[in-house]
């Protein structure tokens, strides 16, 4: 029973991976740049300053972003861990390089806190810029639009390859790097790691502090640590409860 | 009370459905031009090379000037031009070759940016 539930959330980031590469290779009426609900933070400032939105934006980027604001009220960041197409090949990676290392490099916490700073420095410039000049200036760094695009329109050539190339490398070194370390849709939704309504909730009279449920999650935080799970880096990926090998420890509820 | 796990991704699928279908009350092209006021007869081309914003303003500068189209709305995202044209003054045939008709870059030299692929 307990498996299900990742065989069910590989399966929807799977579809959605595939009908972003659908787009990209041309099949469909948009391009696949227009279903990035980032994009929708990114045209923000220019429909509300000049009444039209930056390079290739355009409404649906906005209604998408709507959306998945809306699930993040309810579900915290689970759009990143159920859907989003670079957080699925980042995990696939993370799974990889479990199989490369025989132990697995870990930043220290101090370091790895001050490392999760920079996607708000990322978050802060990629808005600086579009809102400055109505382009997407940092999408030659973009590896979501590199990828798809196979380095199209907007790339810059060897510096997107080497971006590009040490986020590849990054993603089997540390578990989800990029998620981790630089994604700004991912510092746009923190916040609502304490705001979402739905969390995993431990039962601490049942838990058995085996570590398990550590072991499994792929940003490598310790639910067995906690009551409320409402760190920021928890995408209810539901991986820990899944992990669990004791019934009722780790449940979902609407809790704030 | 217990939430079922099943509900995530239901909601994870209600967010993305939601959102793309919420996209018409946002409708907006990425260039609009009216080049004079009055109506006439509707064409809508999908246009390979209408990429950006900087793309989808100079596919409507081309038409900057040209007797007969009313007004142009570029869709950088769908690569989509919308034009409203006097059928008596332009033919979409006519429309079609000014898009297509070879233009000249910074280096002198004269190349075809943008190609129809739809007309209707």
């Amino acid at each position: 029973m307990h498996m299900k539930t990742r065989y069910l959330r590989y399966g929807l980031m799977a579809l959605v991976l595939l009908s972003v590469v659908y787009l990209a290779l041309g099949f469909g009426r948009r391009s696949f740049e227009a279903f990035c609900p980032f994009g929708g933070m990114e045209s923000l400032w220019g429909l509300h300053k000049f009444g039209e939105f930056s390079c290739t934006l355009g409404p649906l980027n906005l209604s998408m972003m709507i959306g998945v604001l809306l699930l993040a009220l309810v579900a915290k960041k689970a759009f990143c861990g159920w859907a989003c197409p670079i957080g699925f090949l980042g995990e696939l990676g993370a799974r990889l390089s479990r199989l490369l290392w025989k132990k697995q490099p870990k930043p220290s916490a101090k370091v790895n806190s001050l490392l999760k700073g920079l996607r708000y420095v990322v978050l802060a410039l990629a808005l600086y810029f579009t809102y400055k000049t109505g382009e997407l200036i940092l999408r030659g760094y973009d590896p979501f639009f590199l990828l798809f695009s196979g380095f199209g329109h907007g790339s810059i050539g060897l510096v997107s390859w080497i971006v590009l190339g040490l986020i590849v490398v990054g993603a089997f070194v540390i578990p989800m790097f990029f998620c981790r370390y630089l994604c700004p849709m991912g510092a746009t939704f923190d916040p609502f790691s304490r705001l979402g309504l739905i969390k995993l909730v431990r039962n601490e009279s049942t838990c058995t502090q085996c570590g398990s449920c550590q072991l499994a999650c792929p940003h490598g935080l310790a639910p067995h640590q906690m009551v409320k799970i409402r760190h920021r880096d928890c995408t209810n990926c539901l991986e820990c409860a899944d992990a669990c090998p004791e019934k009722n420890v780790l449940s979902l509820k609407a809790t704030l | 009370m217990n939430i079922p796990r099943m509900l995530i991704p239901l909601l994870v699928l209600a967010a993305l459905l939601g959102g793309y279908f919420l996209r018409t009350q946002f409708t907006q092209p990425t260039t609009s031009v009216a080049f004079q006021r009055g109506g006439g007869a509707r064409l809508e081309c999908v246009v390979d090379g209408v990429k950006c914003k900087g793309t989808a303003a100079f596919f409507t500068q081309l038409y900057d000037g040209v007797p007969g189209i009313t007004s142009i709305e570029t869709f950088a995202t769908e690569h989509k031009a919308i034009f409203t044209y006097e059928p008596s003054v332009i033919t979409p045939d006519q429309i079609r070759r000014i898009m297509e008709a070879p233009i000249p870059l910074r280096d002198g030299s004269r190349q075809q940016v943008f190609q129809c692929v739809s007309m209707q």
